[in-house]
Order: C-alpha cells, then sequence, then structure tokens
C-alpha cells in the first residue's frame, strides 16, 4: 500500500512539474496585468523545438535552450499585440494556441515526414541524491527525478523570492493592481510587462522542453493536449503563489495518477471514466477556492498614459 | 474615422497578400510546386459539384457552433466549449433516434428541440459559475469540452453501443433530414442553419433583448447603470451559444454522419472560434467567413492528396489570419497614422 502511494505521488510530481512551470510565468505575468490564455501555444512550441534540435543535435542542453527561445518569442509576440496593439488579451492567446498548434504540426511533418518508425531523442536520466535518496517515501518521491524537477524546486523558491521580497517584485505587483500610480511612481510600465511575458516565456518554454525531453522522448501532434489550460487552473487555484501553484499542480497530478494506475488496475469499467477524473477535479477544486478571489486589478487591461 | 475605415480595407488585402506569401513559403518548404498544390486545392473545393456540396457540409457546423460563439462574446462569455456541446446534441438526437419509436419528422424535430436544451443547459454550467462565482468560464468550457468527450465514450460503450459489431459506436441511425440535392450529403441543416444566422443577426441588431446582449459587450459599467441585468443577459447568451453548437451535433448524426461515436467533430467547436472572430462576433457575417474556413479545410485536404502538403497548414493559415486580424492596429500601425 505504501509503495503504491509512493509512486503514485512520484508520478504526480512528474506530471505536476511542467503545470508548475508553466503555472508559474503565467501567474508572474498575470501579476503584471496581462493575462495570457495562450499557454499552451507556449508550451506546445517550447515541446517542437526541444524536440527537434535534440534530435538532430544529440545535445539535451542545446534542445531545452532552443525551446526556451521559442517560448520567449511567442509569448512576447502575444506581449506585443497587448500592450502595443491593446487587443483583447484572452482572444490572442487563443488565437495563438490555434497558431501553435498548426504551426508546429505542420513543421514535424515537413522535418519527420510520416513514417511509421517515430522519430524519438535522447531524454534526461533520473539523478538520485545519495544518501538523501534512502529517506522512506521522500527518497522515492523527491530525491530520485530529474534536473527538471530539482530545477522546479529552485524555481519556486527563486520566483517566491522575486515575487515578494525583492524591489522589483512590488513594481510588478503595482503595475498588475494600479498602472497608473506605478507610472506616477516612476516604474517603466511597459517594461515591467515586457519583462514579465519573457518570464512567461521562459518558464512555459521549458515546461515544454520537459514534456519531450524529460517525459516522453518523442514529439506527436497536439502533444501537450490542454496541459496549458491545466496549468491555468492551477494558476487560479494556487493564487498565482508559486507554492500554492506548485501545491494545486499536484492535486491534478494525483487525480491523473490515480486513474491511470485506475485504468490499468484491469477494472470493468469503460476506461473514460477514469479520464475524465482530472478535469472533474480541476472544476470542483475551482469552485472551492472562488473565495476571497484576488484577481490583479487591472488583470486583462492595457495600459493608456492619458487616458482618464 | 474615415482613415481608419481604409485603413481597415487596406489591412484586408495586405492580410490577404501576407498570407499567400507564407503559404507559398510552406509550400516550397515541403517541396512541392506551387502550381501542383493549388492545383490541388482548387480541385478539392470546386473540382465537381460533389467537392462544392462537401464544402457546404463542413459549413454547416461550423456555421450553427459560431453564431452561438458569436452571441457569447458579445457579452464577454469567451465559450470555448462548442465542441463539447456539439457532442451534448449529437448524444440528444442518438438517443432520440435510438429510444423514441415515432416516425422520422418527429424523431428530427424533438431531437433538435431536445438538443438545443441540453446544449444549452450544458453552457449554462459555465454560464452559472462564472456568474455567480466568477470563475473562468475559459477554464470550465474547456474542462467540459473533456467531459462531453468522456461521456460520448462512455455512452458509446455501454447503453448506446451497437451491439451487433464490436466497436464502441452506436447503431447505424435510420431517421435522416432530407438531402437537398441528390447523390451528395448535403443535408437541410445548411439552409436552416443560414436562416438562423440571418435571425440572431436581426435579433441582436433590432430587439431590445438583443440590444442588451451587445450593449454588455460594449460596456459592462454603463450597462449596469442603465438597469440592465449583466448576470441575466450573459446566462440567456452563454444558454443560447450552447444550443446552437448543439443543433451542429443534431445535424452531425442526423445529417451526415448517422453514427454516434467519439471523434463525430473534427475539432467544429474550436474552429467556430476562429471563424467568429473573423466575423467580428456579427453572425451575418458568419456565413461567409465559415464557407471560407471550410474551403480552406477542405482544399487543404486536397491538397494533401493531390501534393502531400501536410493539412495541418489549414490550421497554420488559420492562424495567421487572425493574428493578423486581431492585431492588425499593433502590426501596421502606417495604416493607421492621422496625416498632419
Amino acid at each position: 500500500m505504501i509503495a503504491l502511494i509512493t509512486s503514485i505521488i512520484a508520478a504526480a510530481i512528474r506530471i505536476a512539474t511542467p503545470l508548475t512551470f508553466a503555472g508559474i510565468g503565467e501567474a508572474i505575468n498575470e501579476k503584471s496585468g496581462v493575462i495570457n490564455i495562450g499557454l499552451d501555444s507556449i508550451m506546445l512550441s517550447g515541446a517542437f523545438v526541444s524536440f527537434y534540435v535534440c534530435n538532430k543535435t544529440d545535445n539535451i542542453l542545446l534542445g531545452v535552450f532552443a525551446g526556451l527561445i521559442s517560448g520567449i518569442i511567442i509569448s512576447l509576440f502575444h506581449g506585443y499585440l497587448a500592450i502595443k496593439g491593446k487587443a483583447n488579451q484572452t482572444i490572442i492567446g487563443l488565437a495563438l494556441n490555434f497558431f501553435a498548434l498548426g504551426l508546429t504540426s505542420f513543421l514535424f511533418l515537413v522535418g519527420f515526414g510520416t513514417s511509421t518508425e517515430l522519430p524519438t531523442c535522447r531524454i534526461v536520466s533520473n539523478i538520485s541524491i545519495p544518501l538523501l535518496n534512502k529517506i522512506p517515501i521522500l527518497g522515492e518521491v523527491v530525491f530520485s527525478q530529474n534536473i527538471f524537477v530539482y530545477l522546479l524546486f529552485l524555481t519556486i523558491i527563486l520566483s517566491y523570492i522575486i515575487m515578494y521580497k525583492t524591489s522589483w517584485g512590488i513594481s510588478l505587483i503595482s503595475v498588475g493592481e494600479n498602472p497608473k500610480a506605478a507610472d506616477t511612481a516612476g516604474i517603466d510600465v511597459k517594461k515591467t510587462r515586457y519583462l514579465a511575458c519573457i518570464i512567461n516565456g521562459l518558464l512555459g518554454g521549458l515546461a515544454g522542453s520537459y514534456l519531450t525531453l524529460a517525459q516522453l522522448g518523442f514529439f506527436m501532434e497536439n502533444i501537450t493536449n490542454g496541459k496549458g489550460y491545466m496549468a491555468l487552473v492551477a494558476v487560479i487555484l494556487g493564487k498565482r503563489n508559486p507554492l500554492g501553484i506548485f501545491l494545486a499542480a499536484l492535486v491534478i497530478g494525483v487525480a491523473d495518477a490515480t486513474q491511470i494506475r485506475l485504468q490499468t488496475a484491469g477494472i470493468p469499467l469503460p476506461s473514460e471514466i477514469f479520464t475524465m477524473l482530472p478535469y472533474f477535479v480541476a472544476m470542483i477544486v475551482l469552485l472551492f477556492s472562488i473565495k476571497n478571489n484576488k484577481d490583479p486589478l487591472a488583470l486583462g487591461t492595457p495600459y493608456e498614459r492619458n487616458a482618464r | 474615422m474615415d482613415k481608419k475605415k481604409k485603413g481597415k480595407i487596406i489591412s484586408i488585402f495586405l492580410i490577404a497578400i501576407i498570407t499567400l506569401f507564407i503559404s507559398w513559403i510552406l509550400i516550397l518548404l515541403v517541396g512541392t510546386s506551387f502550381t501542383k498544390a493549388c492545383s490541388g486545392f482548387y480541385k478539392g473545393i470546386l473540382g465537381s459539384s460533389y467537392n462544392i456540396s462537401e464544402v457546404l457540409v463542413k459549413m454547416s457546423p461550423l456555421l450553427l457552433c459560431s453564431i452561438g460563439i458569436s452571441v457569447a462574446f458579445q457579452t464577454n462569455f469567451i465559450n470555448i466549449g462548442a465542441d463539447g456541446q456539439l457532442y451534448i446534441g449529437a448524444i440528444i438526437a442518438t438517443i432520440v433516434a435510438m429510444y423514441f419509436n415515432l416516425p422520422t419528422i418527429l424523431v428530427l424535430i424533438i431531437a433538435l428541440i431536445l438538443g438545443f436544451i441540453f446544449g444549452g443547459m450544458y453552457s449554462l454550467i459555465p454560464g452559472i459559475l462564472k456568474s455567480k462565482f466568477g470563475i473562468s468560464e475559459v477554464i470550465n468550457t474547456i474542462m467540459l469540452n473533456y467531459i462531453a468527450i468522456g461521456i460520448t465514450g462512455i455512452l458509446v460503450k455501454t447503453i448506446l453501443m451497437d451491439k451487433s459489431g464490436y466497436f464502441p459506436m452506436s447503431p447505424e441511425i435510420e431517421a435522416s433530414f432530407p438531402i437537398i440535392i441528390g447523390k451528395t450529403r448535403l443535408h437541410l441543416g445548411i439552409i436552416i442553419s443560414i436562416v438562423l444566422a440571418l435571425v440572431v443577426q436581426f435579433w441582436l441588431d433590432r430587439t431590445k433583448s438583443g440590444f442588451y446582449i451587445r450593449a454588455i459587450g460594449q460596456n459592462v459599467r454603463a450597462s449596469r447603470c442603465a438597469g440592465i441585468k449583466i448576470n441575466k443577459n450573459i446566462l440567456i447568451s452563454a444558454m443560447l451559444s450552447g444550443g446552437f453548437a448543439a443543433l451542429a451535433g443534431v445535424f452531425e448524426i442526423l445529417g451526415v454522419q448517422h453514427r454516434l461515436m467519439v471523434g463525430i467533430s473534427s475539432d467544429f467547436g474550436y474552429t467556430a472560434i476562429i471563424v467568429a472572430l473573423l466575423a467580428n462576433n456579427k453572425p451575418k457575417n458568419c456565413i461567409l467567413t465559415s464557407l471560407g474556413i471550410a474551403a480552406l479545410q477542405v482544399g487543404s485536404l486536397s491538397m494533401q492528396r493531390y501534393a502531400g502538403v501536410p493539412s495541418s497548414i489549414a490550421l497554420l493559415i488559420m492562424g495567421v489570419i487572425v493574428l493578423l486580424h486581431l492585431g492588425n492596429e499593433a502590426l501596421f500601425p502606417f495604416l493607421y497614422k492621422e496625416s498632419k
């Protein structure tokens, strides 16, 4: 029983990792007042570019790097249309999802053809931390994961410090809550928002790299399959707090890991009953998280200096 | 103001040129000749009367879903759940056809009415969650898409399963909407959906309740001050949008596919979002844009057969067009600059 629970939690962490990466990026983006529903597009492009580069060069580091760049490009494009173009941010994010899905599917088919053999790439191996991995339960759950998971723990701590303990974090929040006041206080609203977009692209790209370079080792059409939206659930549920987002992603991860277990357990029920579980959990959990909803006041509204 | 209108018109041409240029590059990337690809595309949509009818068959669900999405977007209810709502309509149509022992005409009418009601109710879930609890409808509608597909999967493996077969699908359904041109799959749904688009446009433009819907989209605060009940109207638009998407599902089952299974919607509900966006959320514009998008999809499939260009090029081109359309003031600022 303990072995089962341990393995489910370990799997939940692996499922939660990309959601948390992307979620923290989105949280920073939203704190600045820009909402990007197109997390899926960032992850998808990160996943594809990472895979492509890693497949061609056999260099994982180079693959991750390229994935980050592609994520940043997509996120900056969203930022440009939202901040400069003052377009509806939700709609643009949505459109970016279509665009990225089309682009990655097209380039994948052009680059690798439609052979029956799935093209693959190297994936990162698990690193067991000596001594710590001997701790019962925790050793397997936390200290025998791949480099991305360790990077995730670092990102959670760092982003927490940046958001709540640095002056840039305060500018970030003020730009999202009251851009006019922030502008009056001498904070460059646009620069802060663009920087938040870059961070979102970076972390979203990393989430994408994780999918292809750590979890799967291959790419296929629509590989994210709605994970970007799941990350958005984690953002709302975690109230845009890095640690909260991780815990929220873990809840989704546990639901998903459990349903995979149940599917393979040989219970004579249609498998869809189990595959629906994470989506139900997401909706129900959202319903219980609505008390004291603290959206940044300027979320989704472009800043105009001369507007009244 | 005049300058702005002129800028908009020029931007449409610019978008067309950029899109053509990008498609040209993409086709070169594949390594086939542009003319071969174009002729494949042309044959696919206009090659014969059957091809033309196939475009219209594709257009019908896109149009119905996009009418609903347009109404929802007018009140800023970002309904991404049309795909799930379509499945609900399809399920209802299958149940009515399988279990209601009635003459065909009654089956068709009851399926349309019940489909509309249940699709509307399914869409009311995120509507209520948004208006009463303030939970993002974007996320809930997407979750409900997955859930609707899950429900379909469960049903076609259990009570709606074809017992004589092995695959998870319903038995073939005999009740069918009349085919309007012989030897094609073009059914009555296309005419009904075009009429509905015009009716809904009239409702939005010329009636009080339609005006409320538009007013909320323009300015929520002003509408609230004017005494318009915001939540009630959001719920109305949510319900209507779900209802129309469900009608698309009813027509798919009783007009085109005649069997319920997972996969009856080739992402109609998602593509319809693009249709609505390009139509500036106006149902009457949806008629033309859904025709265009359907032609693009059917044409690109044929381009894949004739010239080996992956059909995902359609999605890519749609994405480019929508992004250029939405961002045109940021991307082509020179068109909108006031000349002094």
